[in-house]
């Protein structure tokens, strides 16, 4: 065990705790617990974004994968910055205009019909499960490795840290374990970066070129990981529509005042994780360069322990007291983005069950302040347990396509369910149902009949359905809108809606 | 006057979306909202999509060298960042200069019309 990594753990735990004590004191409301009150700038947001968005497989998959299979690796690590692109220019505004809380809440304010919010809670709760169960998967094979803790313990400890952030500090915590956890990401990043280049003489072309001569002619092609060409293209579909249906994220923009700092928190995560991303690129090609492929393959299958090995390796290697340090240093900006995620996903589905489902849709809203934040506090910690008990379950579950599930899962529902809910007159209750459904049966069957889980015996070929789950949602969300046949009233609101969305401005009814 | 002054757009006003959303100067904030936003889209989703597209069919083209080691891929991969950024500052120029005076002048007349006389 790193004495290093436990020291810096320690640390990140006590700061993290100490700002859950401080902000279990601030909250109160449902809006502080929901939103950390709506109060947060739009740099606050922006790093909290970027904490909540780098999970485990952006900080050490995305390098790993360069350094295993080239440029496949760099085109896991660009799409997440472009989904940035849709979520700025069509979702982040209008949502932050129309909801409260949660993804619900829009579809809910434009349906008005109880059907339509329990098919967005069901949608939000299997994305926020399926991204959650590999994080708590990852979180336990990771604490493992780097600190030597059995699986099982460590993924409960992640499970009590998450629990304790949320249930006591609501949004507030949650908010500044991710800013906390971006600035050390960032950190780390950035002194990687500099001496990666600088044994390089700063010529990043020379690591391209070293690279290749030491991985073969054609690692720097695509196609290494992703044989099949429509893997590739579901890979790119699923980023670019995915992000803007995650819940964990989209609730992000509930915590700032307006639409306006909404979009300036989109610029800023924008350059804070595309940054990263970018350097991931380069990270791996490091890492072939100072490593060695064959180095890198050893006891590494998934390409997770690359960016450790290759900051020891850059702080003087592994008996030196720097490469203890900078291997110390990052494994524990790993596990600090793993609480960072999975707190965020955590509240994010509880948002789901207390706000959702408990108030709105059982109680019909008629639940009293005080009691709704007591009801958050106590969803936050069953599912919490929940999690925690099906991220032990899941060890040795292939935690990567599980991630791949959720985004497919979130651009074939929830993306088309959202993007006409705002922007298509004609979208009904009807259109909401037979979108989520045609679109959460079609991803979650195709991947399971296909290799991800059925290996060689697949019944069909890739491992991301996206490709196909996708339009399938958007042609169930378009069926069922039709088949329900027009309501003129319905219609008649969408000007309301399109107000709203634009301006802000609530009406008396709504 | 004041009070309406500090308008904020949190605030309930009963229905002042139904004069508000037929005003001239909400059909000007959706023309230069659409007129911003839909070329953008086009461009990073042909960005995007063209790259992921190439990558799964285009392998011989993305290998092409164009500088040093580094090849046409990840000279595209590179775009793509620039592009997103790119997009990013665009948008958020647009929006602040021409937007948001245009959602702030919808919001003060729709205000305007409703107050009792």
């Amino acid at each position: 065990m790193n004495a290093i990594t436990v020291a810096m753990f320690v640390v990140i735990l006590i700061v993290s705790l100490g700002i859950t004590a401080w902000a279990a004191r601030r909250t109160q409301t449902t809006s502080d617990f929901y939103a950390a009150g709506k109060g947060l700038t739009a740099a606050q947001n922006g790093f909290a974004l970027a904490g909540d968005w780098c999970s485990a497989a952006a900080f050490l998959g995305f390098t790993g994968l360069t350094a295993l299979y080239g440029m496949d690796g760099a085109l896991y690590a660009v799409g997440p910055l472009v989904a940035f692109c849709t979520v700025l220019l069509l979702i982040a505004e209008p949502l932050r205009n129309t909801g409260t809380y949660t993804i619900g809440d829009v579809i809910m304010y434009r349906m008005r019909q109880p059907p339509a919010l329990a098919a967005a809670i069901v949608s939000t709760v299997v994305i926020n499960l399926a991204y959650l169960i590999p994080q708590m998967a990852g979180a336990g094979v990771l604490i493992k490795l780097l600190l030597g803790i059995p699986y099982n313990v460590s993924v409960m400890l992640v499970g009590c840290g998450m629990i304790i952030y949320v249930a006591a500090g609501g949004m507030l915590a949650t908010s500044w374990v991710q800013i906390i956890k971006a600035v050390l990401m960032l950190g780390a990043g950035a002194v990687i970066l500099f001496l990666a280049l600088a044994g390089v003489g700063f010529d990043p072309l020379a690591l391209f070129a070293s690279a290749q001569e030491k991985a073969g002619p054609d690692f720097l092609l695509p196609g290494n990981l992703l044989k099949n060409p429509f893997d590739e293209v579901s890979l790119g579909l699923g980023y670019m529509l995915g992000l803007a249906g995650l819940p964990h994220v989209m609730t992000r923009f509930y915590t700032v005042p307006d639409a306006t700092t909404a979009r300036r928190s989109v610029i800023w995560v924008m350059f804070l994780a595309g940054a990263f991303f970018a350097c991931t690129t380069i990270f791996g090609l490091a890492a072939v360069h100072y490593l060695g492929p064959q180095a890198l393959r050893v006891g590494n299958p998934g390409g997770n322990l690359t960016l450790p090995l290759l900051a020891q390796h850059l702080g003087g290697g592994k008996n030196a007291i720097g490469g203890q340090l900078m291997l110390g240093f990052v494994s524990a900006v790993a596990v600090a983005t793993i609480l960072a995620v999975v707190a965020g996903l955590t509240l994010a589905t509880s948002a789901a069950v207390a706000n959702d489902f408990y108030v709105s849709l059982l109680k019909k809203g008629k639940v009293e302040e005080r009691r709704q934040v007591v009801v958050a506090r106590v969803t936050a910690v069953l599912v919490g347990i929940v999690a925690t008990l099906l991220g032990i379950l899941a060890e040795g579950v292939n935690v990567a396509v599980l991630v791949i599930l959720a985004i497919c899962i979130a651009a074939s529902t929830n993306f088309p369910m959202l993007v006409l809910s705002l922007f298509w007159r004609r979208f009904n209750t009807g259109g909401v149902i037979g979108g989520m459904t045609l679109g959460l049966v079609s991803s979650v069957g195709l991947a399971l009949i296909g290799p991800a889980y059925l290996g060689a015996n697949a019944l069909w070929p890739l491992v991301n359905p996206t490709v196909i789950a996708l339009p399938l949602g958007v042609l169930g969300a378009v069926v069922g809108s039709l088949l329900a046949g027009r309501d003129v009233e319905h219609e008649k609101r969408f000007g309301e809606v399109m107000f709203r969305i634009q301006t802000g401005v609530r009406s008396s009814q709504s | 006057m004041v009070a309406e002054a500090k308008l904020k757009s949190a605030e309930a006003l009963p229905d002042v979306w139904k004069d508000g959303v037929e005003s001239a100067e909400f059909k000007a904030l959706i023309d230069a909202k659409q007129r911003a936003i839909v070329p953008m889209i086009i461009i990073y989703i042909g960005g995007y999509m063209g790259l992921s597209i190439l990558a799964g069919f285009g392998r011989g083209l993305l290998g092409i060298k164009v500088l040093g080691a580094v090849n046409l891929g990840f000279m595209l991969i590179a775009g793509n960042y620039l592009m997103s950024w790119l997009l990013g500052i665009v948008y958020a120029r647009v929006s602040a200069n021409r937007h948001d005076p245009l959602v702030k002048l919808v919001v003060d007349r729709a205000a305007a019309r409703r107050r009792p006389q």
